[in-house]
Parts: structure tokens; C-alpha cells; sequence
């Protein structure tokens, strides 16, 4: 789990200037689409001077064939999980841009696949952030979060890199195919079509405070129009 | 009173006498060291302290190093070694063996134990001598003064004596099916296995513990006959004669140096006469011994015997020698690089060009660093070809010989004025500090109806180290041929009229552009340097004392002024504490300076420079705190 998210949240190490966006779509019935995008196109000077290296602060730098070797070891994982299909990435490596989505059936199969692909990556050992969930779906409303190991391996920054976040943008956009009645978070906005609702943050805003992305969202019954 | 005039008179003689005898740590350096670096403590220790010494961060590593890690209480005062001597430290290679060490005076022999205190004493049919041993390391004091000292047999010498031992005995050629692949499985051992051996680590270390122990209670004195030690194999054969070759050697050095009074200071004239100079530190590299032990010249020396010796004589007299002098405002390094006359004769070819003005006009009169090289290829191809040829031409061996047609051919058929035209060997570099650059970014952009993104390149900026690199040429028309070539292939290279600009040259985001004008060929990563000073900077380009000093070193001079470029380097880059040292430095000034003479057929000499202004007790203390500051940001 902290081997993933640090993988994940690997891209803040690197660089200041850094847009991540992550975008939920649910269906009615509980199923739906995630996709998640990193794109560090902004400092791909100092990425690629960085991969330039061999390592970084005591740490072996990966060449682009590990990472590459690295995602598609995490793409071949997902595909295999219950519930979770067309599992696509996309990488462009002159601009660093990494690009995730796949189905899922269920908000809890999404969930489950991840925690699956962190328990393996750390040799089998439960975790407790195990036990929580970032997602939970009852038909009519949708609760998000953020899991708190995110948390954790982001703290490890050095207040320097930390404070370097705040060029950044982090995204977070919730989509349904039912019009958004209410939602709890006051920074989130809505979209005119009331489809969807969008957090915009920066990284180091969301490091300092996770509640920022926390929130629940009511739908009505009313359908999205054809 | 007459007893008392004798005494005084017979004690002034006795210690003058002794004085003069007395020896000093420099003459405990074994002839074969190559390298020496000699440290005056006692000039140095007058600008620094030995108290504000063991203030410093680095020191701390250095006294934790000698303390085996316990340096509660203990400094380097506590060492033992006597700072009114010199400090020797010296490296040396022969085709037998390595040696590796330092010579020190010694002022408290109790103390000194305590850096020393896993060394056992050990007998020596030396008289006069104490020497102590630790694993290969060996301590030897003979009054006051102390030697640290390891000597190695060389991996060829011990080859050679293993294995003609070893066919002598009627086994073939020994291979040991040496299997690389086991290496790699062995250097990256998958998380799981990694984990494993670290559970398993003290299981291992008992399981080997006990079978030792099985093994050396079989071989007790009623067995050891059964043990036949004439039947080793090859590994424990090869052992076996590296630690007997190891204590040769060593007896071979120590009988030199306390018997025979043979040592590198009396073996040497050019390096005892360095040892003269009053600096604060010396240094000397013999390269013409370092041509006798190359490795590579092994096989070179046995098969081509006559060959070898030529170049070796070509080599000789080959020796670097300076001196560090720690001035109240500058640190200078003196170095002559000395040769014989052959060799010297290829460099004075080689050096003998006048200085290239144009490449003033592509330096920026406020340049942060800038280096100028002069050399004339053609020339010295020309010396070396006569020089070389005739030496590899006497060589009856077929595959120098075809060598030799090879190069006489090339020499006829290629246009080598072209060649040294187009290339002539001198160059100019400069660095501008750290400017933004332009680069292309992709930014995502959201629709407000749906929120569904799209994304667009936009240009972005991004800070970079400027640099200039120029050759000189008299054929710009052979790189303008490369590049118009290059421009057809492929849309990166583009003809800018005055220019050429290569996008994306630079680590895949920032270009590169290339000037061909004034007789030099420019690559460079600044975009203004291209679009507006193509034809130089003009009124802005490097004069004055800087462009002077340019001019008048001969074929080397380079300039970096560390102050402007910790003034002009980004806060952002460094970190809260890096800022913090940096800061401390950031009020002085600190200009480094390369000077070369002119070179004749004996040595060019240079003159290393680091002057400096602001706030600050001494030199030695100024260069104390920039070594520190180096530590602590490498850490």
C-alpha cells in the first residue's frame, strides 16, 4: 500500500510544477469509469535531468524502461481484478504525461482491486489503512475521500518540496448520469449541465489538509438528458 | 666556569648534530610511491587553529573515522601525532606490488594507540624499529616518527606465479567457469529473496560459524599429515602466495627504507628539492612511472620489448610538481608539468599557436566563467607523426607493422589540411549563469458545461544553466554541409538565416543553437546569444584585464568568479539549509584564475589562483569554511 501510493504520489518528489487530475464517473447502478492523469509536462526539463541520473539523494533514479516495465506491471495486475475491465494507460514520455482509466462494476470492486495490488506489493502484510474505504455508493448519494497513507508518504517531503507543491494543480471531478442535487464541500463547483462536480486544489494544499477533497454528494432522481 | 663553557659548547655541537641527523617524516616515503601530497602542519596549523580545526562539520567524520566511531572526548589533538611535522600521505604502483600510505611525526606514543589500538606488536629483525600489525595494514616507529603502511602484490604477479605453479604441478590452464549471470541474479535480489536472506542472515552466519569450527577441530596435530597442504587448489594455492608475496614486499620496503636509508626523498632529486619550498603543501606525481606500471602495457612490455622501451624513453622525465600556498587573500597551486625532450617537442608543437582573438567577441564582458584552450592540432600531428612513426616503424611485429601502413596511408590519401582546417584544435567554453528558457508545456482545459477536459501546448519556462562551447575553424563550409544534410532528414534542424536552431536538443525540451561565423563553430543554449549577438557582443564582449590575461596565457586560461555565480544561482534550488551555508559564503567573493606559460621543451607551467574578498579571519580559515560548506551540502 505506501509502495503504491508512494508510486503514485512519486511525481511530487520529482517536481514542483506538477497537474494531476482524477476523474470518477458512476452510473447509476453502481458501475462506472475512473480515470486518473499525471502530467509533469511543466518540468520536464528537470524530469528528464533527473532521469538523467543515476541516483537521487542515496536512491537509484529508474530509467524510462523501468517505469515503463513498472506501469505495465500495474496495468496486467488490474486487469486481473474481479470487477474491473478495459484497463487502458497511456504514457507520453517526451512530456511526462501518464494518462489511467478503467471500468468498474462497482465502487467497491474499484476499491478492492486497489487494495489487493497494495497488499501484494507489500509482501502480503494488512495494513490498517486496509479497513478503510474512500468510496461508498447507496444509489442516491456518494461519499469520497482521501486514504490517509497519502498522507504519510507526502509528510516525508522536505518542507522545500512541500512548499514547491503549491505551483501544482490536483483536480478532483465526480460525474453521474443523474443531475447533482446537493453537495457538502463548499469549494466544490458544479458543471452547468449539473452532471458533474469539480475540486480544484494544489498538491501541497491537499498534503496539509485531506478533508479538502472529502465530500458527499446528493443526486436527484432526474435523469441526464439524451 | 672552563667545565661549564664545555658543557654549554659540547651540548650547542650535540644538538646541532642532532638536528641535522635527525630525520623527518618525508624520509619515510618508499621509492616506489608515484603520488605524494606532503602537508605542512606547521605553516598551515599558524592560519588554523588545531581548536577551531575540530570545530568543523567534516572533522567530525574525520576524528569518528580515526576513534573507530567513538569521538566522545577525543579530537585530533588527542591523536598523538606531532602537527610540527609534516604529514606525508603517498600511493605508488610497480609491476610487483602497490603501496599505499603515510608518514607522520609522532608526539605521544600512548595517544597515538588509541587511533592504533587494534595494531599488535610484532617482532622485526630490524633494530631500532617498533612495528605494529593490523590485518594488511602495519604501523613502523622508529624515534619519533611513524609510518602507516600496506603493501599489495599486483593481480598480474600474483596470476603468473599461481598459474606457472599451478601447470607446473600438471593441471591445464585453470578456469573457473566464472558465470556472470550468477553475479546479476546476486546483485538484485527480488524483495521477496532480499527479505528472506534478512531473515535468514543470523541463521547463515551460524551455520558457516559451525562448519569452520568442525573443520578446523578435524585438522588437529595428529591429523595435519592427512591434510595434505602440497595438494591445495587453486583458489587456496593463490591465497598462499598473495600473503607471502604481501609479506616480501613488505620486508623488501622496510629493509630499504631502515636499512639501507633508500627512500623516494634521497631516490629523487626533483622531489627532495620540492620538499625544500616553503609552502604550505606540496604535491608530486611521477608520470613516467605510471607509464612503466600501466596495466594495459603488460602484455605490451613482454611481447614488444624494444617497442616498449622507446616509448618508455619517450615518457621519461615526465613528473608533476607544485606547491599550495595559503595566502592572505588567495589560495595559489604552483604546477609545473615537466617532460623529456622528445615528448616536450610534440607539446611545443601542439601549444605553439597564437591566441584565437575572435573568440573575445562570444564572451560576455560579465560572463560568470569562461575557459580559452589553444592548440594547434596540425602541428602537433605533424611533430608526433614524425616522432611516433619512425619509433613503431622499426617494429618487426605484423600487427604494428600493418598499424604503421595504415597510418602512412591515412596520412597520404586523407586531405589532412582539411581535416585540421575544419578542426584546429582550439576552443573557447563559457558559462552565463542560470537564465529561463523557453520550453513547451501541455496544460489541460475544462469545458464548464460538462467539465470534460482537453488539453493544448503552450509555452512555458523553465530555469536552465547557460552555456557556450566554440571551435576555432577555418572550414565552416564542412559543418555547414553536416547541418544542411541534417536539415533535409529531419524538421528538428532548422536554417534560421544567421543561425541554426535544433529543437528539442536538449534533454528532449530546449533547443540548441549552432552560429557558424567569424571562423568558429558556436553551440550554445542561449537563444539571445544566437538571434542577437550572432556576430558577438560587441561593445558588451570580454575586455579588459580578463581578456588580457586571456591573451597572454598561452594555451590554457579559464576564469570562474563563484561569488557572482552564488549571487546569480536561484534560492529556490537549494534547500533551507543549503541556503543557510551558501548564505555564509554568498557575502564573500571568491574569483578562480587559471594561467598557463608558454611551453617549452621541457615543462609548461600553470598557476591556479583563488582569490578572495568579504568578511573573514584568514585564508587557511576561508578555505576551511568552503571545504565545510562543499561537506555539508554533498552530505
Amino acid at each position: 500500500m505506501k509502495k503504491l501510493f508512494f508510486l503514485l504520489f512519486l511525481p511530487l518528489i520529482f517536481t514542483s510544477c506538477i497537474e494531476i487530475i482524477d476523474d470518477i464517473s458512476i452510473n447509476s447502478d453502481g458501475s462506472g469509469n475512473f480515470k486518473y492523469v499525471v502530467n509533469l509536462s511543466d518540468s520536464k526539463l528537470k524530469v528528464n535531468s533527473i532521469l538523467a541520473l543515476d541516483s537521487l539523494d542515496g536512491k537509484k533514479v529508474p530509467s524510462i524502461e523501468e517505469i515503463k516495465n513498472i506501469v505495465a506491471e500495474y496495468q496486467d495486475k488490474l486487469e486481473q481484478k474481479e470487477g474491473i475491465s478495459n484497463v487502458k494507460v497511456e504514457t507520453d514520455y517526451v512530456n511526462f504525461i501518464l494518462k489511467f482509466q478503467c471500468d468498474f462494476k462497482s465502487v467497491n470492486d474499484l476499491q478492492n482491486a486497489i487494495k489487493e495490488i497494495a497488499i501484494e506489493k507489500d509482501r502480503k502484510q494488512e495494513l490498517k489503512e486496509m479497513q478503510e474505504n474512500w468510496l461508498s455508493w447507496d444509489g442516491s448519494k456518494l461519499i469520497r475521500s482521501v486514504p490517509t497513507l497519502t498522507t504519510e508518504t507526502t509528510q516525508k517531503l522536505k518542507k522545500e518540496e512541500a512548499d514547491a507543491l503549491k505551483m501544482g494543480t490536483y483536480t478532483s471531478i465526480t460525474r453521474f448520469d443523474r443531475l447533482i442535487d446537493k453537495v457538502e464541500n463548499p469549494k466544490a463547483t458544479l458543471s452547468k449541465s449539473n452532471l458533474a462536480c469539480m475540486i480544484k486544489t494544489n498538491p501541497h494544499a491537499l498534503i496539509q489538509n485531506l478533508s479538502i477533497l472529502e465530500n458527499t454528494i446528493y443526486l436527484t432522481n432526474t435523469k441526464k438528458p439524451q | 666556569m672552563k667545565n661549564n663553557i664545555f658543557f654549554i659548547l659540547f651540548s650547542l655541537v650535540f644538538l646541532i648534530n642532532t638536528n641535522i641527523n635527525a630525520q623527518l617524516s618525508e624520509d619515510f616515503i618508499p621509492k616506489d610511491a608515484v603520488t605524494v601530497f606532503s602537508i605542512n602542519n606547521i605553516a598551515l596549523l599558524k592560519k588554523v587553529s588545531m581548536d577551531e580545526l575540530i570545530q568543523y562539520d567534516f572533522m567530525t567524520e574525520v576524528q569518528a573515522e580515526l576513534f573507530d566511531g567513538s569521538t566522545s572526548g577525543k579530537s585530533l589533538k588527542d591523536s598523538g601525532i606531532d602537527f610540527d611535522q609534516k604529514l606525508n600521505v603517498f600511493y605508488g604502483k610497480n609491476q610487483d606490488y602497490e603501496v599505499a600510505g603515510f608518514s607522520f611525526g609522532i608526539n605521544d606514543k600512548m595517544k597515538l594507540f588509541t587511533v592504533f589500538d587494534d595494531f599488535e606488536r610484532q617482532e622485526t629483525q630490524i633494530k631500532g624499529i617498533e612495528l605494529y600489525s593490523s590485518y594488511f595494514n602495519h604501523l613502523i616507529i622508529k624515534g619519533n616518527i611513524g609510518m602507516v603502511l600496506r603493501v599489495d602484490p599486483t593481480y598480474e604477479k600474483i596470476s603468473v606465479l599461481t598459474d606457472s605453479i599451478w601447470m607446473a604441478r600438471g593441471y591445464g590452464y585453470f578456469y573457473d567457469g566464472y558465470d556472470n549471470s550468477y553475479d546479476e541474479k546476486l546483485i538484485e535480489p527480488d524483495d521477496e529473496e532480499e527479505e528472506s536472506m534478512k531473515e535468514d542472515g543470523n541463521f547463515q552466519e551460524e551455520e558457516i560459524f559451525e562448519e569452520t569450527e568442525e573443520m578446523l577441530d578435524s585438522i588437529s596435530s595428529e591429523n595435519l599429515n592427512d591434510f595434505d597442504l602440497m595438494n591445495k587448489n587453486y583458489w587456496e594455492m593463490r591465497d598462499s602466495i598473495t600473503n607471502e608475496l604481501q609479506y616480501d614486499y613488505f620486508v623488501k620496503i622496510l629493509d630499504e627504507i631502515y636499512l639501507n636509508n633508500i627512500h623516494l626523498k634521497n631516490n629523487d632529486e626533483k622531489f627532495a628539492s620540492q620538499l625544500l619550498h616553503e609552502s604550505d603543501g606540496i604535491f608530486y606525481l611521477d608520470n613516467s612511472r605510471n607509464f612503466n606500471n600501466a596495466k594495459g602495457l603488460w602484455y605490451f612490455q613482454s611481447i614488444m620489448p624494444e617497442l616498449y622501451t622507446d616509448f618508455q624513453q619517450l615518457y621519461t622525465g615526465n613528473v608533476m610538481l607544485g606547491d599550495i600556498m595559503l595566502n592572505e587573500n588567495s589560495v595559489d597551486i604552483y604546477f609545473e608539468a615537466n617532460y623529456g625532450e622528445s615528448l616536450g617537442t610534440i607539446y611545443e608543437k601542439l601549444n605553439g599557436t597564437k591566441f584565437d582573438k575572435n573568440v573575445l567577441k562570444y564572451i560576455h564582458q560579465n560572463s560568470t566563467g569562461f575557459f580559452t584552450y589553444n592548440i594547434n592540432l596540425k602541428e602537433g600531428y605533424n611533430q608526433a607523426y614524425d616522432i611516433i612513426i619512425p619509433i613503431l616503424s622499426q617494429e618487426k611485429d605484423p600487427r604494428v607493422s600493418s598499424n604503421v601502413l595504415m597510418a602512412e596511408l591515412i596520412n597520404e590519401f586523407v586531405d589532412v589540411d582539411a581535416v585540421f582546417d575544419t578542426y584546429k584544435g582550439s576552443m573557447f567554453g563559457s558559462f552565463n549563469g542560470i537564465k529561463k528558457v523557453k520550453t513547451t508545456k501541455i496544460e489541460f482545459f475544462y469545458d464548464e458545461e460538462t467539465f470534460e477536459y482537453g488539453e493544448k501546448e503552450i509555452q512555458g519556462e523553465e530555469d536552465m544553466p547557460i552555456f557556450t562551447l566554440g571551435f576555432s575553424t577555418n572550414r565552416s563550409d564542412i559543418p555547414e554541409k553536416v547541418l544542411n544534410h541534417f536539415g533535409r532528414m529531419t524538421s528538428r534542424f532548422k536554417n534560421m538565416g544567421t543561425y541554426w536552431i535544433i529543437e528539442d536538443a536538449i534533454f528532449n525540451s530546449v533547443p540548441l543553437y549552432i552560429i557558424s561565423n567569424n571562423d568558429l563553430l558556436i553551440f550554445t543554449n542561449d537563444e539571445d546569444l544566437a538571434k542577437n549577438h550572432n556576430a558577438g557582443y560587441g561593445s558588451q564582449s570580454l575586455k579588459g584585464p580578463k581578456a588580457k590575461a586571456a591573451k597572454k596565457s598561452k594555451f590554457m586560461y579559464a576564469y570562474f568568479d563563484w561569488g557572482l555565480a552564488l549571487n546569480n544561482l536561484p534560492k529556490e534550488m537549494f534547500d533551507t539549509k543549503q541556503n543557510e551555508i551558501l548564505d555564509a559564503m554568498r557575502g564573500k567573493s571568491g574569483v578562480i584564475e587559471l594561467k598557463s606559460s608558454k611551453t617549452t621543451k621541457e615543462k609548461t607551467s600553470f598557476d591556479v589562483s583563488y582569490k578572495f574578498e568579504g568578511d573573514f579571519e584568514n585564508s587557511g580559515k576561508y578555505l576551511l569554511d568552503l571545504v565545510n560548506s562543499i561537506y555539508v551540502l554533498s552530505k
